[in-house]
């Protein structure tokens, strides 16, 4: 028994795939019926051309490796309208996150920014440096300035356990 | 009350109004905000990377509120609340999951903590705090205004975790914004996503989708547009210049967090509201709010304040 | 000691699969008073069943303990095999092997096995133990109550009038005829709904046999089946049936406007109004809530009062209770239309556009409250454009999981009627996820939606939206050209699906009746046994067993006029003697058991023993159903259960609870 897309001759990857379903515990994923009502209100799609039933069905299918290197993963707005609506639980928002995961534990390309944020978070605990902001006038103003308090930054053990986190996902 | 509070990334780094609107209005109100002795990120863009770092980012936050000895944690940021709103869903239900993150947060002596209410502001306002309660402190009304509210979409979706509000017709926010006297406009794109998260990847179109729904409100006619989030705010104010820019056509609409707006109908001085650092002309909220109140002054007043002039 | 024979049944796979069953059948023989051990592929097939009978006649077998599959399957068959060769059919103990066993701990074997040898020895521990009982004969009444009188429950009163039973046919509207009479025209044929429901509303009330209660309810049943005590209530119209002509004159004068129920609200009615166009009974009916006489209890108005010609109307009427007895019922209750203002993104409730296939039913109907015509809420004028969405509260976790069956057949139906009365240059699309077509005549419906150039659009939008003029625009992406569309139209009609009805909790605690997981009426067997419910003598047809349309319905009427006439035919039936026995001589008259009884089956009474009165209590009969609960709360031990008796369960936890089967 075998599988075939006769367009770019990709076969299913049943591995990866079985490692999404379970993964995704509680998202019924494998319940999808196509409706097509996630596409026809999602947020990304005019856009972005982000099909949330196609993603779904190709992961269903396993074609996860062709999804797993898209840039069409990266698209999502997290706007969650599909998880909402989905009337059979599949949630496709959930998957592409599951699908964004296994591209980064596969070294798949992945957006430059997140990549910035990471390190960041690894190096203060936060997703960017505190910035000086200016008002209408060009006036400047920080944190001090606007007598809020310090950041109470976190300590150097949090860092070391969500490195290791995040090293251990990748091994 | 006595409230936990987590402000998050966005918060912290950038978007201070809402820090100082929630910091200077809340104990008016009654609600005590305690710090967590430590701050980092709850996890939301870790997502993307590896979400079970986010669960346990997110646990980390709650385990640092439950030291505080309170049971109830104020997130001022949907995304924020979102995260640690669904981590907490999911360690509740999966026990090999709570077991991992248990050995984690042990690592440092944390514990997850056995009971926590995780509150939006807007919630907190309007099922804590109450509206009647508000209501009292309103010393300066509205009644002018014609405003439109816009929730996060992390704010109410998905409801089956349980949400601030109503997925679908959200009202909280409005009848916060109605007992200070404004009129909340329903309107179609009103739950229409601000497209903050797109900024990472495809900011063109996060600034198309701000864009459209500034422009659509602009049409409608509204005084301003009130949010509740920093994500939302850093797309609809910090960033309309540039949303103008990608939509085409002059985007001027004010844009305020509701912390800012309350404070406003308290009495609370602007300066206190961080009113000057929005980017989005919200003097054209103040002056509308001046002007009627000049206008409802009886005639003579009026002269005479002209003759002192002249 | 009785003569025990073991009879362990492979049924096929189902329990040898799993279980060792020679091992069974080989411990089975070592138990005392166990003459016979034996095991076959099917026990209930005829050789099986010859097996036994032989056996019993062969080694003059007292008692037969089968280890098979539940009770439930063939606990009847068994008893009639063992009867058939001479021996009580009380004395049979069945031993479940497969629902209790094979099936659930289907991947531990071993396991199973050593529970299968317990099982059995539990049940010769019992078998030891049994007495014959005799089945009691019962006279039952020839009468059915008929609980619901939509299309279902006025074909089954119909069948069993025509049949010589006397029927009564109890309605909670005003009028019978339920949802089909709300109806314009009915799927495939395109026939007037009233004109082929009507007749048969006429029928019921003209048949001798059948007794009409409308704006009437059942609020107690008791008894058993072939004689149920059922308490009806009929509530007050304020109107005397025997008096009011229909003239409708006294709705003209009414001063109170009331939303029209009929009318799903499309329309007002008037406080005192006849419920629907082709009411039968066709008498008036006042609504309490509204009418102001009877709101404020004052005596205001009375303007009905001054025009009934017939003096029809009386305001001092009161409630009637009456008490039926009655051998069988049969529930067709019906279902309701889900309500759309769940899934506010559809824009139901909010924009006045979005309208259900109910109320699009019913401006359809020229009897409706736009006289037939289609029109666009909002602005009163024909739509241009109508797009109808699928799948409301179907098909759907959030709501409910089943497929409704008659949505898709609804929304071709309105399409196709929506073209000829709207004309070719109206646009019409379906938003569909499947269309399902499946009964006789369907498929070609479908067809003949397509070549009257009804658009269909496969998939289905996310949220509708409001232009400011009132319009309707949505998004969808359309399935097989890969496109997003948006459509504008001025009129949406939401393909709602039949729902459990809101008052089924209620009738389910009254007839004692379960529920299937979607809310529906639970039937004794899916495949085998659709209109029976578990309750021997109620029946279950129409909607309210499952969402379905009118010819199916009608045809589960049928069926189960048929069922209640086979049971009633021969004018008595045969009771199970599975119930409390009372030991006089124990009992004390203390009463505890007297309240714990569910069925009011405990009387307490007052008897002269040896010259002085003493209290006991008597337990009825025909009204215990076996439950076991006064037998464990008494006191003194004085009530036994026929065949569940202390000492064969205490028997059976022995025999459970040590080696060879708890004989020491």
């Amino acid at each position: 028994m075998s599988l075939v897309d006769l367009t770019s001759m990709a076969k299913p990857n049943k591995e990866i795939r079985g490692k999404i379903l379970t993964k995704l515990g509680g998202i019924e994923l494998i319940n999808c019926f196509q409706c097509l009502k996630c596409t026809s209100g999602c947020t990304a799609f005019k856009l972005l051309e982000l099909a949330p039933h196609e993603v779904v069905k190709l992961v269903k299918l396993g074609f996860v490796e062709g999804l797993i290197t898209s840039e069409i993963i990266w698209t999502c707005a997290t706007c969650l309208k599909c998880t909402e609506r989905c009337p059979q639980k599949a949630s496709p928002y959930h998957v592409i996150m599951a699908l964004r995961n296994l591209a980064v534990e596969q070294g798949a390309k992945i957006p430059e920014a997140y990549l910035k944020a990471v390190s960041q978070i690894l190096e203060t605990g936060l997703l960017q440096t505190a910035r000086k902001v200016a008002t209408k006038k060009m006036e400047t103003f920080d944190r001090k300035r606007l007598g809020l308090p310090e950041i109470k930054y976190p300590t150097e053990t949090f860092k070391t356990v969500l490195l290791k986190v995040l090293e251990g996902a990748l091994a | 009350m006595k409230v936990a509070v987590f402000w998050g990334c966005r918060i912290l780094t950038s978007q201070y109004a809402y820090e100082i609107s929630v910091r200077q209005v809340l104990p008016q109100l009654g609600v005590e905000l305690v710090d967590l002795r430590e701050m980092h990120c709850c996890g939301d863009i870790i997502k993307s990377i590896n979400t079970f770092a986010t669960t346990y980012m997110a646990a980390r936050i709650m385990a640092l509120a439950g030291e505080t000895g309170l049971t109830d944690l104020l997130v001022p940021c949907s995304r924020c609340h979102f995260t640690i709103s669904e981590a907490r869903y999911l360690l509740e239900r999966d026990e090999k999951l709570r077991e991992k993150v248990d050995a984690l947060l042990e690592e440092e002596g944390l514990e997850y903590p056995p009971e926590i209410k995780i509150w939006h502001v807007i919630d907190l306002l309007h099922d804590a705090v109450g509206l009647n309660l508000i209501k009292r402190k309103v010393k300066r009304s509205l009644e002018s205004l014609k405003l439109a509210s816009h929730v996060g979409c992390q704010t109410v979706r998905p409801s089956a975790i349980g949400r601030v509000d109503s997925p679908e017709m959200p009202q909280k926010l409005d009848k916060l914004i109605e007992v200070l006297g404004a009129r909340s406009l329903e309107y179609s794109e009103k739950l229409d996503c601000c497209g903050a998260i797109l900024m990472f990847s495809h900011p063109e179109a996060a600034l198309t989708l701000a864009g459209s729904k500034i422009k659509a409100l602009q049409e409608l006619g509204v005084d301003g547009l009130i949010d509740s989030c920093p994500a939302c705010h850093m797309m609809f104010d910090e960033n309309q210049e540039s949303a103008a820019r990608v939509v085409g056509g002059r985007l001027s609409l004010p844009v305020l967090y509701y912390t800012q707006l309350l404070g406003i109908a308290m009495g609370i001085d602007i300066e206190k509201l961080g009113l000057h650092l929005n980017q989005t002309p919200v003097e054209k909220i103040l002056e509308k709010l001046i002007q009627l109140k000049e206008e409802a002054h009886d005639g003579t007043e009026t002269r005479s304040k002209k003759e002192r002039r002249v | 000691m009785p003569r025990i024979g073991v009879y362990v049944c492979h049924c096929g796979l189902n329990i040898a699969g799993v279980v060792d069953v020679e091992e069974v059948t080989r411990y089975a023989k070592t138990l005392p008073d166990v003459v016979v051990a034996k095991h076959y592929t099917y026990m209930c097939s005829e050789s099986g069943q010859r097996i036994i009978q032989e056996d019993i006649q062969a080694h003059g077998l007292e008692r037969i303990v089968i280890a098979a599959c539940s009770p439930r399957m063939h606990e009847k068959t068994f008893q009639k095999t063992v009867l058939e060769a001479g021996l009580n059919p009380y004395l049979l103990e069945i031993v479940n092997l497969r629902e209790h066993c094979s099936w659930p701990h289907s991947e531990e074997p071993e396991k199973a096995t050593e529970k299968a040898k317990e099982l059995v020895g539990m049940g010769v521990a019992k078998a030891r133990l049994l007495e014959p009982l005799e089945k009691r004969r019962v006279s039952v009444e020839k009468s059915v109550l008929v609980v619901g009188g939509g299309i279902a429950g006025i074909q089954a009163s119909i069948d069993l009038a025509n049949a010589g039973f006397k029927v009564y046919l109890v309605e909670k509207k005003p009028s019978i005829g339920g949802r089909m009479a709300q109806l314009d025209k009915t799927f495939p044929t395109l026939d007037c709904s009233a004109c082929i429901l009507t007749p048969k509303m006429v029928e019921v009330t003209r048949h001798p046999n059948i007794k009409l209660l409308t704006n009437a309810e059942v609020i107690n049943v008791r008894g058993f089946v072939g004689n149920y005590e059922v308490t009806v209530v009929k509530k007050p119209r304020y109107v005397e049936e025997d008096k009011c002509v229909g003239c409708r004159l006294c709705m003209e004068v009414c001063p109170v406007k009331v939303p029209d129920e009929f009318n799903e609200g499309l329309s007002y009615t008037r406080a005192i109004s006849i419920y629907s166009p082709h009411a039968v009974p066709n008498v008036a009916i006042i609504n309490p809530e509204h009418c102001l006489r009877l709101k404020y209890n004052k005596d205001v108005c009375g303007k009905c009062l001054e025009v009934c010609r017939t003096k029809a109307i009386n305001f001092e009427q009161q409630p009637e209770t009456l008490q039926l007895k009655v051998g069988c019922i049969i529930l067709a209750v019906g279902a309701d239309v889900f309500d759309a203002t769940k899934i506010p993104e559809l824009g139901y409730g909010r924009f006045k556009n979005v309208i259900s296939n109910i109320e699009f039913e019913r401006m359809s109907d020229a009897s409706g409250p736009t006289g037939g015509k289609i029109l666009c809420p909002q602005t009163g004028k024909p739509p241009k454009g109508i797009v109808f969405i699928q799948c409301v509260g179907s098909r759907d976790k959030r709501f409910h999981e089943y497929c409704c069956r008659v949505g898709c057949m609804v929304s071709l139906k309105q399409a196709i009627l929506a073209r000829e009365k709207l004309g070719k240059d109206v646009d019409i699309y379906i938003c569909f996820n499947d269309i399902r077509a499946f009964g006789k005549g369907y498929e070609e419906f479908y067809r003949r939606a397509r070549d009257l150039d009804i658009n269909f659009v496969n998939g289905i939008p996310s949220e509708v939206r409001s232009a400011p003029d009132g319009s309707l625009y949505l998004s969808v992406y359309e399935k097989s050209i890969n496109k997003l569309l948006e459509l504008h139209a001025d009129l949406v009609v939401l393909a709602c699906g039949l729902v459990p009805g809101q008052d089924f909790d209620r009738i389910s605690e009254i007839f004692h009746l379960p529920r299937s997981a979607d809310g529906f009426f639970l039937e004794a067997h899916p495949k085998l046994r659709p209109l029976e419910s578990p309750t021997a003598g109620i029946f279950l047809a129409g909607a309210c067993q499952g969402p379905k349309d009118i010819p199916d319905s009608v045809a589960q009427a049928s069926g189960a006029a048929a069922k209640a006439m086979a049971l009633l035919s021969k004018g008595e039936i045969e009771i199970e003697p599975l119930k409390a026995v009372l030991n006089q001589d124990l009992c004390s008259g203390c009463g505890i058991c007297v309240p714990l009884c569910p069925y009011d089956a405990i009387k307490m009474k007052t008897e002269r023993v040896n010259g002085v009165e003493k209290l006991r209590v008597q337990i009825v009969e025909a009204m215990c159903q076996g439950c076991g609960t006064c037998a464990s709360a008494c006191p003194a031990g004085a009530i036994k259960m026929q065949k569940y008796t202390n000492e064969q369960i205490l028997a059976q936890v022995h025999a459970a609870l040590t080696e060879s089967g708890g004989v020491k």
